[in-house]
């Protein structure tokens, strides 16, 4: 694993982020743009399943809006993490934070598409109104973990 | 680099933020090791927040996104989320520059921030004191007017950037030379 980090970031694509003086950064800047969009497409979903909102609409009717604006913002957020992970892969290995952040990412990715959308694709009356809630709040809360440890690896991380 | 002598342009209000930074409270979170990353982390949770529940209201102004439900509800619904994420990041975001104000006050990147910020506001009003008098019109339908597409576009452009902008900041001392 950590031999695997070295050799990741000896690769001619991390060394060149490394030496410029401006792509991680901008990358890191459109990571964060990205993460709004994710924030803003997983948080539509979420009220209406807590029941704060569109609640004259089916829950299927916005997850069915906001499905294009999650995946195409979880694609962005990748095509941007990755090159900040390439550059700087020994570290990163090692820091717990980005630890903790890929377990609750995979967590919520499968959570996500498999738990959250049933419920949100679910007939209107067949998934009660405690679940949904309980549902938007494991996802709320494993979104908000994953954002907490992506900053806290630039403070005590890397 | 570029050779661009800032702090003259803020030279009138380096005296405000140095009578800022000799504040006890201000020297407390200076020196804090703890207090400050967490600011931190609390003003990137509510950014996403903020950030996200506009641009989501900005993609159905544009008539890209969220197209199944009309406008006003979009809005409506999303406010009082606006509204609580804006506090939260505005506390932050003022405990950030209360604690370093040294660092922000000759940072061009955080000028460009807050001028941004002021600009998406006025765009914010103007949509609400003029095109939204016509909501009645375009409120469900497909497409709304340009004067509804035009403000959606400001407001995402705007937003990005003062997303960017914060997350540059740091940078601007070895970027431009003060």
């Amino acid at each position: 694993m950590e031999q695997l980090a070295y050799d990741i970031a000896a690769w001619p694509v991390s060394t060149a982020i490394n030496e410029s003086s401006w792509i991680f950064a901008v990358v890191q800047a459109f990571h964060l743009v990205a993460l709004a969009f994710l924030a803003g497409s997983v948080l539509m979903v979420d009220l209406r399943l807590l029941g704060k909102g569109f609640s004259s609409q089916p829950t299927a009717t916005v997850a069915r809006d906001a499905r294009p604006w999650l995946i195409g913002s979880i694609i962005a957020m990748a095509l941007t993490g990755i090159p900040q992970f390439i550059s700087l892969a020994p570290k990163e290995v090692e820091s717990p934070y980005f630890r903790w952040k890929m377990m609750l990412l995979l967590t919520v990715l499968i959570f996500t598409f498999t738990i959250k959308r049933y419920v949100a694709y679910a007939p209107e009356g067949r998934v009660g109104g405690g679940i949904s809630k309980i549902v938007a709040l494991v996802s709320i809360g494993l979104w908000t973990s994953i954002a907490i440890n992506g900053r806290l690896i630039g403070f005590f991380g890397v | 680099m570029i050779d661009i002598a800032l702090g003259d342009y803020f030279a009138p209000l380096r005296s405000l933020f140095e009578t800022v930074a000799e504040f006890e409270s201000s020297i407390a979170l200076r020196e804090s090791q703890y207090v400050m990353p967490w600011v931190f982390v609390f003003h990137v949770v509510s950014m996403c927040m903020f950030a996200g529940t506009i641009l989501m209201m900005d993609l159905r102004l544009l008539g890209i996104g969220h197209m199944q439900t009309p406008f006003s509800q979009v809005q409506r619904r999303l406010f009082p989320w606006q509204m609580v994420a804006m506090l939260f990041s505005s506390a932050t975001g003022l405990a950030l520059v209360w604690g370093n104000p040294m660092n922000y006050v000759t940072n061009i990147i955080f000028w460009v921030k807050m001028l941004a910020m002021g600009i998406a506001g006025i765009n914010a009003l103007a949509f609400h004191f003029i095109t939204e008098y016509t909501l009645i019109d375009w409120d469900a339908g497909r497409t709304p007017p340009t004067g509804a597409k035009l403000a959606g576009a400001l407001s995402i452009v705007l937003w990005a950037n003062v997303v960017m902008a914060g997350r540059l900041m740091p940078y601007a001392l070895t970027w431009f030379r003060e």
